[in-house]
């Protein structure tokens, strides 16, 4: 009997040391755990914070990458564009005018063919047409001809600049379309003239 | 439609007045004697023909109420004046009483008419019934004291100006030998922006009727040798191309469309080939096409500019301009093409050639001190005269069907006209005026 009350006893004790090691054990990983956790978790905190602050700076850095990018992209595609427009304006604004019943191109005229050739070279996907004109003196069917002339003068240097006859057609208004209707000299010198006109393939 | 026939009394030509269909009967006068003499009209020494027309006797009037009898006189003198061969003495002048006078020779006083120095008489009377018009008219020889010639018609009152035109036909053809061209049409082109159209108006001015309706630039109309077509270039399809329209049906008929120019000149006198300019084998020259086969023959072969071809009536040579002498001038040449010889020597732009249709003369126009005029030469170049000289310019000269007119376009003051002219530059007549732009005139045959 008195052996299973040192049996009983020794398993209490077993059991109370266990509790209070485990207990103990337990009080102890607590504390450290707390404090571990609180470590963490204020390094957690610092951590995510940072991580997202890095984030957010990835984030702001990207977006203004790709904003960059974005700005760049655009830039790269609506410069040459605004740019081609612009030049090809320029191209096709200026006029080539001839004198009455000519169709020899003048030195001013050249000049002006050569910066069309030049650009018609560098804008490949692009087709001219050029529309010979005539002013409003003589008969319709002389000034057809005429105006034809003008329109091929033209074309036929542009070619000998290098620019692919493939790539121009011309017409002729003869004296039918008038950029200035009205009855003067002025009027005339502004009629005589080949209009450039361009268009993507 | 107009019917009518020749009677010596009033009477039978009541009997008449019921008649609506067009039937054509001429039951010529005994003394229309066959061989006639007409005087020379277009001779230089030409003095204009001195003619009295009297206000027509009403014989009776019932139904339409308008004035007639001035309106009959004074209709055909106004197209007697048109042709630039009348002299038309005023009413006023007349004193032969025409209570005692009558239509007939017995009952003419014609010392009354030679004292006022008319050498021919026109006498006419109508009577109506309803809608119904009979009118007879009679055109006498002062000096011989004897009819020329004398007509009845019978229509509806809206005929009475056809009425009229046909008598002032019979008139030319009794002293003349040609009816002239009173049924004539004349094709233009008119602006309007940056789009043109074929509209046609009458020899008289009355008329205007649009012929094409393309929306685009429609350019260059020339008549077929029967009137029933029109050919002329549009831009309808972008590209300068060539069609031809049935006047009759209006079906609009494309002829070429090669690369460049297609344009059209005349057409052969038997209406089966066009002559063309084309600049499809790389600059502007004159070829033929037959309308049949649409197969082309090429007439030049020359680097220069060459343009408006026109044929000679009997189709033997063609008159055409080309800059290869340094300016535009005009040329002719053999029909195929060979023995090329330079009609216009002063200047430095003469252009447009229409070849008279009797054959003897070329219009065309020049430049002369900045300005454009018409003016007409022999076919060797010889004799040629200026026909305009007003501070205008005057292009496109185009005959008319009997050669005694020209039909030509003005620009000047902002207004751009449709003129005729007699062959001799006088008598210039005003058909349309625009401030769009008229231009192009081309005549068209007697259409029957």
């Amino acid at each position: 009997m008195k052996r299973s009350l040192a049996i009983i006893g020794i398993i209490g004790l077993i059991v109370c040391f266990s509790v209070m090691v485990m207990t103990g054990c337990a009080k102890k990983t607590g504390v450290k755990e707390q404090a571990v956790s609180a470590e963490e978790q204020a390094a957690a905190e610092q951590g995510k914070a940072k991580a997202d602050a890095d984030a957010k700076a990835r984030a702001d850095e990207e977006a203004r990458l790709a904003a960059e990018q974005r700005a760049k992209e655009a830039e790269a595609k609506v410069a040459p564009q605004a740019e081609a427009a612009a030049q090809q304006e320029t191209m096709t604004s200026k006029d080539v005018l001839f004198d009455f019943d000519k169709f020899s191109l003048k030195p001013e005229s050249r000049d002006i063919l050569k910066q069309l050739a030049e650009w018609l070279n560098n804008n490949k996907n692009n087709i001219l047409l050029i529309e010979g004109n005539c002013d409003e003196r003589g008969t319709t069917e002389y000034n057809l001809a005429l105006g034809e002339r003008r329109a091929k003068e033209a074309m036929k240097y542009l070619v000998e600049l290098g620019v692919d006859g493939k790539r121009i057609k011309t017409i002729s208004y003869g004296k039918e379309r008038p950029l200035d209707p009205a009855h003067t000299e002025e009027a005339w010198t502004k009629n005589r003239r080949d209009h450039f006109v361009v268009t993507s393939k | 439609m107009v019917l009518f026939m020749s009677c010596r009394n009033i009477g039978c030509f009541i009997r008449l007045v019921a008649l609506t269909v067009v039937m054509l009967s001429i039951l010529c006068l005994p003394h229309n004697a066959a061989a006639k003499v007409y005087i020379d009209i277009d001779s230089p020494a030409f003095q204009k023909f001195p003619i009295a027309i009297v206000d027509f006797r009403k014989i009776s009037q019932q139904g339409y109420q308008g004035e007639l009898s001035g309106w009959f006189s004074d209709t055909l003198a106004k197209y007697l004046e048109m042709t630039g061969f009348f002299n038309i003495i005023s009413k006023k002048a007349f004193i032969e009483d025409q209570k005692q006078a009558g239509l007939t020779v017995e009952s003419t006083r014609f010392a009354d008419w030679a004292v006022i120095g008319a050498e021919y008489l026109v006498k006419g009377a109508f009577q109506s019934n309803g809608r119904d018009l009979a009118s007879e008219l009679h055109l006498f020889d002062v000096i011989k004291g004897e009819v020329i010639t004398a007509k009845q018609y019978t229509g509806k009152i809206e005929d009475r100006n056809e009425m009229v035109r046909k008598f002032a036909g019979e008139i030319l053809l009794a002293l003349t030998g040609d009816e002239g061209v009173f049924g004539t049409k004349i094709a233009f082109i008119l602006k309007k922006g940056q789009n043109s159209d074929i509209y046609t108006i009458n020899f008289d001015g009355t008329e205007l009727l649009r012929v094409t309706n393309l929306q685009s630039l429609t350019l260059a109309p020339r008549w077929s040798p029967d009137g029933k077509f029109i050919s002329f270039t549009s831009y309808r399809n972008g590209n300068p191309d060539l069609y031809i329209r049935s006047m009759s049906i209006g079906k609009v008929e494309k002829i070429a469309n090669f690369d460049g120019l297609n344009l059209a000149g005349s057409w052969s006198r038997d209406g089966r080939k066009l002559l063309l300019t084309l600049s499809k084998d790389g600059n502007e020259e004159i070829y033929t096409m037959d309308l049949g086969s649409r197969k082309l023959e090429r007439l030049t072969h020359n680097f220069a500019i060459d343009v408006s071809p026109a044929w000679s009536p009997d189709n033997k040579r063609i008159a055409f301009v080309s800059n290869r002498s340094g300016s535009p001038q005009i040329f002719t040449m053999g029909a195929d093409g060979d023995d090329v010889k330079r009609l216009t020597y002063d200047g430095n732009y003469n252009t447009s050639p229409s070849w008279s249709p009797r054959g003897n003369r070329v219009a065309y126009e020049g430049r002369v001190n900045g300005r454009f005029q018409i003016f007409s030469t022999n076919e060797d170049g010889s004799s040629s005269s200026q026909l305009t000289f007003d501070n205008a310019d005057h292009e496109s000269p185009s005959w008319s069907p009997d050669g005694r007119y020209l039909a030509f376009s003005t620009r000047g003051g902002g207004k751009h006209r449709i003129c005729v002219m007699n062959a001799n530059g006088l008598n210039v007549r005003v058909l349309y005026e625009s401030v769009s732009g008229s231009m192009s005139p081309s005549w068209s045959p007697k259409i029957k």
